[in-house]
């Protein structure tokens, strides 16, 4: 195959790529701007014509997406903090320190981190019934951790690694202890790590529906997803406003994203996120 | 008087001890009692008492469970084949490209990103029978007379399930591959070129055992995830029409949730954890040998 071919073929296929990506968003964001008429009657399918913002405008006067919204900030905020806390503290002692059962651990941890929800989640239920603590927000604050802390441990024992121990050995021969060493040398130098984690969980944490859709029964505690998923109002033209609260349940995300982006291929080369 | 090293290994216990608990209470207790669960008749308002493996008998015996099963092979297998094709595809057509290649991943990623349910609701959507872009769009440029029911024919609505699972997941595989693929040393492509070998015979000869590594890892982490899937299928068709896209997921928040039938409901979880099992041990392995 000659070069010039060959480049023809390689963006043929990238435009292709491209488009499958693009016309669901697209399909979002027009929806999102169309009146009521315009989605009942199909009018105007392509392009909103007239452009309206009344779904937007819906959503915060009508509906309870402010609420919805703000479950979700707190819910995904606090597990996150959790989780980087806790996997913090585990992930350093699992690469750094030398201690009997360490290996085992670390394995655990590992097997934890690829069980999925879908195999835990009537499980987990069960004992949240048995301690009774259903619906509330802290359950999901306590729920979230059970694939948040695997995870975080298990990306920041990569970035831990990369983190060269001589300099925190000099810090030790400065008479500074363990914990002052990891304070003051080492997590500065995982900055980049504990950053892209916590992105990473509070993006896991705001698109989780499974565990919120079972352990949440009362209306005004339901996150994003599970509050979009019943989104079904008497008016059967519900799509325009459902669109519009799917582009702005996405926006967050998107946003973190375009932080998060260049840290994410690295995470990817350590095997450290699962699709 | 601690020794230094005693000293490390307190230390030690300290920090992983808030892992461990958190785990222990909320991953390990969760999952062996429901294995002990999975052993009785549990039914809200009742006792539970031991009946053996009757419950996995009777999932075995059940129609409606080998549905569930054949279902959620045929989800899992169609969406990861064609996530594998374009995900390589993906990264062979982007690795090449040199300037906006950041920007274009970027694009690609989003779906990867954004929540599943508005994910599957917008599926849901653009499928739509009479209103849904697809079908508009058929129908305007001839292919059919009248609307497609995507959702509503048994075979087609397992097809749509696993368009939204695909278009959903393969920018992953893509981004791990391309990721991958700038590994891969030029001086292998240059000898080749001077062997006078083809982009085909380069493909399979260095291309591919260069990566089939991170080929593996990424195709059996999805492999857990997309056999346990849930959120998709749900929204989507909620299991129909009929069973006709019931999968395990599905199955158990029907048994457990809709019918709180415990005992059965926990069997019906654990039905595909011995397959999630091998897979697990697999990916260790593979993530084991790479830190080595």
């Amino acid at each position: 195959m000659n070069v010039r071919l060959a480049t023809l073929v390689r963006w043929a296929v990238l435009a292709l790529i491209l488009a499958i990506v693009f016309v669901p968003m697209y399909w979002i964001v027009v929806t999102s701007f169309k009146t009521g008429r315009q989605i009942l009657l199909s009018q105007n399918v392509y392009a909103p014509e007239p452009f309206t913002i009344e779904n937007y405008l819906y959503l915060f006067e009508e509906s309870r997406f402010a609420l919805w919204f703000r479950n979700s900030a707190i819910t995904a905020t606090a597990s996150t903090l959790l989780s980087l806390l806790i996997g913090t503290a585990g992930a350093y002692a699992l690469t750094r320190l030398r201690f009997p059962g360490r290996r085992t651990l670390g394995a655990v941890v590992l097997v934890t981190y690829l069980v999925p929800p879908g195999l835990m989640f009537i499980p987990l239920y069960q004992t949240f019934i048995k301690i009774g603590y259903t619906d509330s927000l802290g359950t999901l604050i306590l729920a979230y951790p059970t694939f948040l802390v695997p995870f975080v441990t298990w990306l920041l024992m990569g970035f831990f690694r990369s983190i060269p121990r001589q300099l925190e050995e000099a810090a030790l021969v400065d008479g500074a202890t363990r914990v002052q060493a990891l304070v003051h040398v080492v997590l500065p130098l995982a900055a980049p790590g504990l950053l892209a984690a916590g992105l990473f969980c509070f993006t896991l944490s705001w698109n989780e529906f499974l565990y919120a859709l079972i352990f949440i029964a009362d209306d005004s505690l339901k996150t994003l997803p599970v509050g979009l998923s019943e989104f079904v109002v008497s008016d059967f033209a519900f799509w325009g406003q459902l669109m519009a609260a799917a582009a702005l349940a996405s926006l967050p995300v998107i946003v973190v994203y375009i932080y998060l982006h260049k840290y994410m291929v690295q995470g990817l080369t350590a095997g450290a996120v699962k699709g | 008087m601690l020794t230094d090293r005693h000293r490390e290994q307190l230390l030690g216990y300290t920090m992983i001890a808030p892992v461990a608990i958190f785990l222990a209470a909320l991953v390990a207790y969760p999952f062996l009692s429901a294995i002990y669960l999975s052993l009785t008749e549990k039914i809200v308002g009742y006792p539970a008492h031991f009946v053996g493996l009757r419950n996995y008998a009777n999932l075995l015996d059940s129609g409606r469970f080998r549905i569930v099963a054949w279902n959620s092979a045929v989800f899992t297998v169609a969406s990861i084949a064609v996530k594998l094709v374009i995900g390589m595809a993906m990264a062979l057509a982007l690795h090449q490209v040199v300037r906006g290649n950041q920007f274009i991943r970027g694009i690609l990623l989003l779906p990867w990103i954004i929540p599943t349910v508005v994910i599957a609701l917008t599926w849901k959507w653009l499928l739509d029978l009479f209103r849904g872009l697809v079908n508009v769009t058929l129908i305007d440029v001839g292919v059919v007379k009248s609307g497609v029911h995507w959702l509503g024919d048994p075979s087609l609505a397992m097809l749509s399930v696993v368009m939204a699972n695909i278009w959903r997941g393969f920018p992953f595989f893509g981004v791990s591959f391309l990721a991958a693929l700038q590994t891969v040393p030029q001086e292998l492509y240059d000898a080749a070129d001077v062997d006078g070998a083809g982009s085909w015979q380069k493909f399979w000869r260095i291309t591919l055992p260069s990566i089939k590594s991170v080929v593996a890892v990424v195709t059996l982490l999805s492999t857990i995830v997309t056999l346990n899937d849930f959120n998709i299928v749900f929204i989507m068709t909620r299991g129909g029409p009929g069973a006709a896209t019931h999968i395990f997921a599905t199955y158990s928040y029907e048994l457990g949730i809709m019918s709180q039938r415990w005992g059965v409901a926990m069997a019906a979880s654990m039905a595909s954890l011995p397959l999630v099992a091998l897979l697990i041990v697999g990916v260790v392995r593979y993530l084991h040998r790479e830190e080595e």
